[in-house]
């Protein structure tokens, strides 16, 4: 049973669509990489499945329930999908600690010292305990993203998905960031994750989801997608960029 | 310059209403600064509402307090409200009518923090689970409040002084003791600068206050 099964998904701002016909398939314990260029849809799509954008047509099941239902409880399916941004969007008024915390307190219902106590644990699984105290603003960009990976992981998500996370990363950082997904696939977290640094989807995954004006044109081997694909956008996108990367 | 001995003796028998004066301003500067501080957080509240004739009434609302005068207000429902049977007291039209109009202003400075936030911060939140009154409660407001912070306390600064303009409303607080004083003696220039000094007194307290207040609520990163 597929953890996440998106048909025939459409999404239009306007005249403009975004995404056409788009259909992914996420199982359980998986990691999976979407690529394109920017611009492709790929942030779209991650948005459409906790719906922070409503999809225009198609469906999208998670635990093959149909989340565009009008029974389903959005903010419950949000929580069962951890979210970490290209930026991290850590609330710049709370410590690291309190951004585990707070959904914790406020979503989950749980005391102080449990929610301290599952934070904490969350934070010392991504060597960020020391740094309970400090703010957003005093921690580097990749401790940003370890706090915004334990935000999510602290709530216990199907899932967990990832919009271009090493973007906002110095470059030398790709490494770090792709064992650490290594690290956490391994322990069995479920991972969706846009990006279009063929780096990173190189250390992290065989096979990529290739998206361009929201079409999946392929979905292949980075090998293949490089040297023998028929479409020569695609060979060029994956050829060109991994000789300069 | 001359007629000091008779000033001060005017002074000193007049004290206790003068005193009384003074409470009063205190009294209703206090009141009337909790009170459009928390108005003024309704108003923020709902201008971010998601139904657009809401925020237009919002946006109507702010507007309109902001570009009337005080004194039109007060006196309007001073002396126009009786004609149509509704008398209130000095105090209560004071009361009101600051409300109404610091709110305005508190709300202004408000909406103006928020177009600093990080609206990813509120997407953020949104795709965690949060609710709308949640993200307000947890999110926007302690970050906009901190932001706000120099703008409020100068608001609190700007109720203490506007407070005198309460004395065209019969409401007798220092400064309209202090007119009595000048008409006992027509010693104006004595009188309104004891005014002045004692105002400039109190503002310099509340200055005191509003740095330390800025100095507890400051966090690192949070712009200011």
């Amino acid at each position: 049973m597929a953890l996440i099964k998106i048909r025939d998904l459409v999404k239009k701002f306007g005249a403009h669509t975004v995404l056409d016909g788009v259909n992914l398939d996420l199982q359980k314990g998986e990691m999976k990489v979407v690529m394109g260029p920017s611009g492709c849809g790929k942030s779209t799509l991650l948005r459409c499945i906790n719906r922070l954008v409503e999809p225009t047509s198609g469906t999208i099941l998670v635990r093959d329930q149909d989340i565009m239902g009008a029974e389903v409880d959005v903010r419950a399916l949000r929580q069962s999908i951890g979210f970490v941004f290209q930026q991290f969007a850590l609330y710049r008024h709370l410590t690291v600690l309190g951004n585990v915390m707070l959904g914790l307190r406020k979503l989950r219902g749980m005391s102080r010292a449990e929610a301290e106590a599952q934070a904490l644990f969350q934070l010392n699984h991504l060597e960020m305990a020391a740094h309970r105290d400090k703010y957003p603003s005093q921690i580097s960009g990749g401790q940003k993203q370890r706090v915004a990976i334990a935000r999510a992981l602290a709530m216990d998500p199907a899932v967990v998905v990832f919009d271009e996370p090493t973007s906002a990363l110095d470059p030398v950082m790709v490494r770090e960031v792709a064992d650490l997904f290594n690290r956490l696939n391994r322990e069995g977290v479920t991972l969706l994750c846009v990006t279009h640094d063929l780096a990173l989807a190189r250390h992290i995954a065989n096979r990529v989801i290739f998206l361009d004006q929201g079409v999946i044109r392929a979905d292949d081997t980075l090998e293949n997608l490089a040297k023998h694909h028929p479409n020569d956008q695609v060979r060029v996108f994956f050829g060109e960029k991994e000789g300069q990367s | 310059m001359n007629g000091w001995s008779g000033f001060q003796r005017d002074l000193l028998e007049q004290m206790p209403l003068i005193l009384a004066g003074l409470r009063q301003t205190l009294q209703l500067t206090v009141i009337i600064s909790v009170t459009g501080f928390f108005f003024g957080l309704v108003v923020f509240y709902f201008s971010n509402s998601p139904y657009r004739w809401v925020r237009s009434l919002i946006r109507g609302y702010i507007s309109f307090f902001i570009g009337t005068p005080l004194i039109v207000l007060l006196f309007l429902m001073y002396y126009g409200l009786p004609q149509w049977g509704l008398k209130l007291s000095p105090f209560l039209v004071a009361v009101i009518g600051f409300t109404m109009n610091v709110a305005a202003y508190n709300a202004a400075y408000l909406t103006t923090a928020r177009n600093g936030l990080d609206p990813s911060e509120i997407e953020s939140a949104r795709a965690q689970g949060f609710g709308r009154g949640q993200i307000f409660r947890w999110i926007t407001l302690p970050q906009v409040l901190r932001l706000s912070v120099p703008a409020l306390t100068n608001q609190c600064i700007g109720n203490l002084k506007d407070s005198s303009v309460a004395f065209l409303i019969q409401y007798t607080e220092f400064f309209a003791r202090i007119q009595e004083l000048a008409a006992t003696n027509f010693q104006f220039f004595k009188a309104y600068l004891l005014a002045a000094a004692v105002y400039l007194g109190l503002v310099s307290i509340l200055v005191l206050v509003a740095r330390q207040v800025e100095k507890w609520t400051r966090l690192p990163g949070l712009g200011r």
